[in-house]
């Protein structure tokens, strides 16, 4: 019951820098915390990135474990740590895509997240089913440079600015590439309801 | 699928995204990724206090080495210093002579020789120059004519009686009421035959 307290109190009061230094201590408690507020989103990311939930452990657990060896890496005031975390992860992640080309796409079992729309009748929430696959398969089917902008910015719901942090570019760069995905997203949506529309007549 | 509609389904994709969380087996391992780093930490600091007490006892054993070498030091003879009157060139009249090597002198008496009658050691007369008095010629002292002279190999003892007035011929302040005592003194004089040092026996 005190260790869930301790590990509660934590996990609310301290600082990613205070957690960090903790960690770097050897304290199990410390990473436990830094992972369970930064470790959803770079799993996602690289899960979302390589379609491959196994994949995305294993990447994950690599950032972590580079968190308690390279931990003077880390400034705070050059930015936050998630953006940190998520640009090891993103690197690691390349290195990964470099040596096996074919990146799996098995994530369904995650997205099983029910759309609960009242509002909505059968024929709608159907519809609008359909728009959710067909947007996920459309991201999936987008260059990786592209794929990760929109997964970050879109998804993640980050600043242009973490992104960038992120990405190691200016923002500029953030802004230019989410609004090619966006481009190229709708461009295979409208490919793919023709088709669509083709089969069904 | 217009531009807002684009939007709209991503930020319901963005929900369902979001909702995904990192595994928990995760969290074990890494847990204990940490705690085997805390005691890598500790180990070292186990091995501290080893090296730590090695530092003591040899910082203790110099220490100590120290403070015998100093005491040994500062109990050796000290040279006693004589003069400064101009020196008459006037050697003694043997009474008695028994030629003794400069080791014979240092050792074995009892009243310590002065180190300026040790043969490897030269004679010298250092600042500020205080005359030495009958009553401080217990030891051997240095004689202000012996200034110059080449260190001796070997050193003969010559006892003589003389007066107190005489001590003022080899540079030597004798006090008023000794002037006219009679007393006897030993000379050490070199194999040349000139006297480097002289004590008061009596």
């Amino acid at each position: 019951m005190f260790e869930r307290l301790g590990r509660k109190s934590l996990e609310s009061e301290l600082t990613d820098e205070q957690l960090h230094r903790s960690a770097l201590a050897g304290r199990g408690e410390a990473i436990a915390a830094l992972y369970k507020r930064h470790g959803g989103l770079v799993y996602r990311f690289t899960l979302r990135m390589s379609g491959n939930a196994s994949i995305a452990e294993e990447i994950t657990q690599e950032v972590f474990l580079a968190l308690l060896t390279q931990i003077d890496r880390f400034d705070a005031a050059r930015g936050s740590m998630s953006t940190w975390l998520c640009g090891i992860a993103r690197r690691k992640l390349w290195k990964h895509l470099e040596h096996s080309k074919d990146a799996l796409f098995d994530f369904e079992e995650h997205t099983a997240a029910e759309l609960v729309c009242v509002n909505e009748g059968p024929a709608e929430l159907l519809l609008r089913q359909e728009a959710i696959a067909a947007v996920r398969a459309g991201m999936d089917e987008l260059p990786p440079l592209l794929r990760e902008v929109m997964i970050l910015c879109a998804l993640e719901e980050m600043s242009y600015e973490q992104v960038a942090g992120i990405l190691a570019v200016p923002v500029g760069t953030v802004r230019s590439r989410l609004h090619r995905a966006k481009a190229r997203l709708a461009g295979l949506l409208r490919t793919e309801m023709a088709d669509t529309e083709g089969e069904r007549r | 699928m217009t531009e807002k509609q684009l939007d709209e389904v991503l930020e319901e994709l963005g929900r369902e995204h979001r909702a995904i969380d990192a595994p928990e087996s995760l969290e074990r391992v890494l847990y204990a990724a940490a705690e085997s780093r805390k005691s890598a930490i500790a180990k070292p600091r186990t091995q501290f206090p080893w090296a730590w007490a090695a530092v003591a006892i040899l910082l203790a054993v110099v220490t100590t080495g120290g403070i015998i070498w100093r005491s040994r030091q500062t109990h050796q003879p000290q040279t006693q210093q004589a003069h400064s009157l101009p020196a008459p060139n006037v050697s003694p009249g043997p009474l008695h002579s028994s030629p003794v090597t400069a080791s014979q002198i240092v050792a074995p008496k009892a009243e310590p020789v002065p180190r300026a009658v040790n043969a490897r050691a030269p004679l010298h007369h250092p600042s500020p120059p205080q005359a030495p008095t009958s009553s401080s010629l217990d030891a051997f002292v240095p004689l202000p004519a012996s200034e110059g002279l080449p260190t001796a190999a070997e050193l003969s003892i010559v006892r003589m009686r003389l007066r107190g007035s005489d001590l003022q011929q080899y540079g030597l302040q004798t006090p008023a009421d000794a002037l006219a005592q009679t007393m006897l003194a030993e000379f050490a004089v070199g194999e040349d035959g000139l006297p480097r040092a002289i004590r008061i026996v009596r």
